[in-house]
C-alpha cells in the first residue's frame, strides 16, 4: 500500500514538472525595457539627505544639477550653461538653461537651488553631507545653528536664471562639488505638500532624463523617460533596477536572460574574462592600511617605511582575482593630478635596513602589534597576505584583529588600532577629496598624524587655479604623506567588473561607478 | 476555553516588554551606533543628527520615548531608509515573508509527515533508508547550498522556474522549497521516531488484534497519538518561516522581512531591530498559543489539566 501511495506521489510530481514546464511564459519585460541591479534597497531618493553610491545610481538618472561629468571627469553644463568666477575666486555666477523642466512640465529655476542648498543646511533637515557646502559663505555657521538665518547663507537666486554663490575661500574645483548629488535643485512645493514621503512615486518630479514610475520598496524601482528633459528623450522606453543583494544571483539573472548587465563577482571573473561583454576599469576608490603614528612602535617613521617597503603589492589582484591595480601611490588613476610615480617601491632589503636603524634587526626585539581590519573575506586574504609578507620579508610577526564593521568604526573614532585598514571612495573627481583626508583638521583622518607643511599645501592649491603649481603641490604632498613620513600604505585601486549583452549601446560608466543611461538603446535585432 | 485563551494573551504582554526592554537593553550595549561610517561625520552634523532622532538624550529617556510610541502602535522612523516608517516597511515586506513561508510550512509538513509515516510502516526497508537520508541531508546541508543546487538545476540546465525575483507564483517555489526542506527533514524524523514508539504500544496491539487492516492502524490510530512532537515543533516553526529568512531571501532575491533581522542589526537601524523582534516575538506567542489549542483538541486529558 505504502509502495502505491509512494508511485503516485511519484507520478504527480512528474506530471506537475512537466505542466510547469510546457507553461513556461515568457519573460514579463517588453523589448526597450533596460533591466540592472543594485546592490542595496536606495536609502532615500531625498537627494539632500542621499550618502550612498546605490542611491546616486537611482539620482544621476533622475536628476541633474549644474554641471554634470564629462568622459573624463571633468565638470560641463549640465543645468547651469555656462559660469564664470569673480577674479577673486570666491564668487560664482551660474547661468541656467532656459529649457530645462521639471517632470511636471515647470521650468527649473534658480530659486530651485536656493531652496535645495539652504534645506540641506538647515540644521532640521539633518543632511550628513551639509558639509560639502561649508565652503559657501555663512554655511557652516548656520548648519551649526551659530545664526538661525538662512539668509545669511552666500547663495542668492538673482532672478530665475542666475545663481550666485558667494564662497568663504577661492575654490577652483567647486564646479566638480555641484556636479554632486547632494546640490541638485529641489521643489519647495513638492517638499512642503507632501513631507518626508515626497520621493514616492507619484509626488516626486526631477529634472533629469528619466523619471520615477514604480518604487516597490527592497524589490525593484521602475524609470520612464522624462517627457519634458531639455536634452535628447532616451532610447529606452523603460529602466528597471532590481534590488538584488547577491552579486551570483545577479550573474544568474544575467545569465537566463533577465539583466541587460550585472555585476561580475571574483569567482566568474576567469570565465568572462576576455570575452566581448565584459567590461572593467578602476574606480576612485583607494585601500590603505594606516598607522597609529602615536603607538609604538610606529611613532618612529622608519619603521613605518620598512612596513611599507616590505609590501609587494602586485599579489593583490592575483590573490583577489578583480584585476586590482597595485598602488604604492594615493590619488588614484583616473582622477587629475594621478602621478604613478609617488609612493614607497617594494624593496625588502632596504626595507630590513631601515628596520634595523630602528632598532630591530632582523625583527628582532619588535614587539608584538596587531594589524585590525573589519570582518570580510576580502580583508582577510589581504590581512594574511601582509602578515605573511612582513613575516618573510621583515621577519616581524604580526596579529590579526577583526571586528564587525560597526564596532571596528567605534574603535577607529575612539582608540585606532596602531595599523588599521580603511578605504576611501572619490565623492567628487579632485584630488582634494583624497588628500583633504589627512590633513590635521580632517574628522576622517584616523592615523593622528599632522603635518604643518601637508597642511598648507592641500589649502593652498584647492584655491589654485593654475595647473601646473596644482599638481607640484599635490605630488609633495603625496611624498610627504607615503615617503617621508609614511602614514599610511595604500595598497591598490579597486576595479568595477561588469558583463554587459552585447546589443547594449552608449552605456556611459565612469571611474565613480556611476550608470548614466540616458544615451542606452538596446540593438536586439 | 476562551478564558483559557485571554489568560494565555495576557500572560503575552509581559512576555513582549521583556523581550522589547532585553532587545534595547542590547542593541545599546553594542559597539557601533546607526550613523558611525567609512566617511565619519563632522561634529556639528553627528549633533544635527543625533537631535533628529533624539539620540542626544540620555538612554533611558530614549526608553521611554520607545515605550510610548510603541504603546500608540507606533515603531518610529528607520535610520537607515530616511522617510519611512517601521510600521510601513513592515507592513510591506511581511506579506511577502508570509506568503513564502506559509508556503513552506505546508511543503515541510505534508512531505516530512509522509515520509515520516511511510519509513516508520517499513523500517529498515529501502524506503526507510532512502527518506532518512535524504532527511538526514535536508538537515546537514545549509539553505545558501540548497538554493544555488536548485537555481542550477531547475533555473539554469532545465528552465523550469525563475532562478530569482519575485513576480509570480512561479517564482515562489524554488524559495519555498529551500525553505521547506530543513523543517521537513526534522518532521520527517519526528514522525518515524514517534510512530514507532506508538506502534509498539499495548493499544495498537489492540487494534490489530481487533481486526483493523494496516492502513487503518497506521493513520487512524498510530498517526494521531504520534503527531504531538510535531504540533509542538510547528509553532515556533510557522513563526520563524512567515518572519522570513535572510539566506532565502538574499539568494532569490525575494522582497521579504526576513533580511531585516541581519541588515538592521549591521546597520544598528534600532527602531527596525526592535520592530522586526517585536513581531516576530508576537508570533511566537500566539504561535505557541495555538500549539497548545491544538494539543488540547488531540489529547482530552490535556482538556481536563487546563480546565482544572
Amino acid at each position: 500500500m505504502i509502495r502505491r501511495i509512494a508511485a503516485i506521489v511519484l507520478i504527480l510530481c512528474a506530471t506537475a514538472l512537466w505542466v510547469l514546464a510546457s507553461a513556461r511564459p515568457p519573460h514579463p519585460w517588453d523589448e526597450s525595457t533596460f533591466r540592472m541591479t543594485l546592490s542595496n534597497e536606495p536609502p532615500t531618493l531625498d537627494w539632500n539627505l542621499a550618502t550612498d553610491s546605490v542611491s546616486f545610481d537611482v539620482l544621476i538618472n533622475l536628476m541633474e544639477g549644474l554641471t554634470e561629468y564629462d568622459e573624463h571627469l571633468r565638470p560641463r553644463p549640465a543645468v547651469a550653461r555656462s559660469w564664470e568666477v569673480s577674479s577673486d575666486g570666491r564668487t560664482y555666477l551660474f547661468h541656467l538653461r532656459e529649457d530645462a523642466r521639471w517632470s511636471d512640465g515647470k521650468p527649473v529655476t534658480a530659486g530651485d537651488f536656493e531652496y535645495s542648498w539652504k534645506r540641506l543646511l538647515d540644521p532640521k533637515t539633518a543632511a550628513e553631507y551639509a558639509y560639502f557646502l561649508y565652503d559657501i559663505e555663512g554655511a557652516e555657521d548656520y548648519n551649526t545653528g551659530k545664526t538661525d538665518r538662512p539668509e545669511s547663507v552666500g547663495v542668492r537666486a538673482l532672478d530665475n536664471r542666475t545663481l550666485q554663490v558667494r564662497l568663504r575661500k577661492p575654490i577652483v574645483f567647486f564646479p566638480s562639488i555641484v556636479t554632486f548629488m547632494v546640490t541638485y535643485p529641489m521643489r519647495r512645493d513638492i517638499v512642503e505638500k507632501f513631507g518626508e514621503r515626497w520621493t514616492e512615486p507619484g509626488s516626486i518630479v526631477t529634472d533629469g532624463p528619466f523619471v520615477l514610475d514604480e518604487w516597490r520598496h527592497e524589490y525593484k524601482l521602475s524609470l520612464r523617460p522624462n517627457p519634458y528633459y531639455y536634452g535628447t528623450r532616451p532610447a529606452l522606453d523603460r529602466v528597471v533596477m532590481f534590488v538584488v543583494n547577491e552579486t551570483t544571483t545577479a550573474l544568474t539573472l544575467y545569465e537566463t536572460g533577465d539583466l541587460e548587465m550585472a555585476t561580475l563577482p571574483p569567482e566568474a571573473m576567469s570565465v568572462y574574462r576576455g570575452k566581448p561583454e565584459y567590461f572593467t576599469a578602476p574606480i576612485l576608490r583607494g585601500y590603505y592600511y594606516g598607522f597609529n603614528v602615536l603607538k609604538p612602535p610606529f611613532t618612529d617613521p622608519r619603521v613605518r617605511r620598512a612596513f611599507s617597503m616590505a609590501i609587494d603589492r602586485k599579489e593583490f589582484p592575483a590573490i583577489l582575482k578583480r584585476g586590482e591595480i597595485p598602488a604604492s601611490f594615493w590619488v588614484p588613476p583616473g582622477m587629475p593630478y594621478f602621478n604613478s610615480a609617488i609612493g614607497l617601491p617594494f624593496d625588502p632589503d632596504t626595507a630590513r635596513g631601515l628596520l634595523a636603524e630602528a632598532g630591530f634587526p632582523g625583527g628582532r626585539g619588535f614587539p608584538a602589534v596587531t594589524a585590525s581590519f573589519n570582518t570580510s573575506p576580502e580583508n582577510s586574504l589581504i590581512a594574511e597576505n601582509l602578515q605573511a609578507q612582513w613575516k618573510r620579508n621583515l621577519g616581524v610577526q604580526v596579529l590579526l584583529d577583526n571586528q564587525e564593521w560597526k564596532v571596528y568604526l567605534k574603535r577607529l573614532q575612539t582608540d585606532p588600532p596602531p595599523l588599521f585598514r580603511l578605504g576611501w571612495g572619490a565623492d567628487y573627481p579632485d584630488p582634494d577629496n583624497f588628500l583633504n583626508l589627512f590633513t590635521s583638521t580632517s574628522g576622517n583622518n584616523r592615523t593622528r598624524w599632522k603635518n604643518n607643511r601637508y597642511d598648507e599645501l592641500i589649502r593652498s592649491a584647492a584655491a589654485d587655479p593654475n595647473p601646473l603649481r596644482r599638481q607640484k603641490a599635490y605630488d609633495e604632498a603625496q611624498r610627504i604623506l607615503l615617503e617621508k613620513d609614511s602614514a599610511i600604505m595604500p595598497l591598490f585601486v579597486a576595479t568595477q567588473n561588469w558583463v554587459i549583452k552585447p546589443y547594449v549601446r552608449g552605456l556611459r560608466i565612469n571611474a565613480l561607478e556611476l550608470l548614466e543611461l540616458k544615451n542606452v538603446r538596446l540593438e536586439k535585432s | 476555553m476562551i478564558g483559557y485563551i485571554l489568560r494565555r494573551l495576557g500572560w503575552g504582554i509581559p512576555v513582549l516588554w521583556l523581550v522589547a526592554t532585553a532587545t534595547f537593553v542590547l542593541m545599546h550595549i553594542v559597539p557601533g551606533g546607526p550613523f558611525d561610517q567609512e566617511k565619519s561625520l563632522p561634529p556639528e552634523i553627528r549633533a544635527n543628527v543625533d537631535a533628529k532622532y533624539h539620540l542626544d538624550r540620555p538612554v533611558l529617556t530614549q526608553y521611554y520615548f520607545y515605550l510610548g510610541d510603541l504603546l500608540r502602535g507606533d515603531l518610529g522612523p528607520s535610520y537607515k531608509y530616511l522617510g519611512r516608517n517601521v510600521n510601513d516597511m513592515i507592513r510591506e515586506t511581511f506579506p511577502v515573508s508570509m506568503q513564502l513561508g506559509l508556503w513552506a510550512v505546508l511543503i515541510s509538513v505534508v512531505l516530512g509527515i509522509g515520509a515520516g509515516v511511510v519509513a516508520a510502516a517499513r523500517p529498515l526497508s529501502w524506503m526507510d533508508h532512502t527518506g532518512m537520508f535524504l532527511a538526514t541531508a535536508g538537515i546537514s546541508l545549509p539553505s545558501f547550498v540548497i538554493g544555488t543546487f536548485l537555481i542550477l538545476i531547475f533555473s539554469y540546465r532545465l528552465h523550469l522556474f525563475p532562478a530569482a525575483l519575485w513576480e509570480g507564483w512561479r517564482y515562489t517555489v524554488l524559495p519555498a522549497v529551500t525553505l521547506a526542506l530543513l523543517p521537513m527533514a526534522y518532521i520527517a524524523r519526528l514522525t518515524r521516531s514517534s510512530l514507532l514508539e506508538v506502534l509498539h504500544k499495548d493499544f495498537i496491539r489492540t487494534v490489530r488484534a481487533k481486526g483493523f487492516g494496516e492502513r487503518q492502524v497506521l493513520l487512524k490510530h498510530a498517526l494521531k497519538n504520534s503527531i504531538t512532537p510535531v504540533v509542538s515543533f510547528l509553532g515556533p516553526l510557522t513563526a520563524t518561516l512567515v518572519t522570513g529568512s535572510f539566506v532565502v531571501e538574499f539568494i532569490f532575491s525575494v522582497p521579504g522581512m526576513g533580511r531585516y533581522f541581519i541588515t538592521a542589526v549591521t546597520n544598528r537601524d534600532y527602531p527596525l531591530i526592535m520592530g522586526v523582534t517585536l513581531v516576530y516575538a508576537v508570533l511566537i506567542v500566539v504561535a505557541n498559543i495555538l500549539v497548545d489549542l491544538v494539543y488540547i483538541w488531540l489529547d482530552p486529558r490535556m482538556r481536563i489539566k487546563n480546565d482544572s
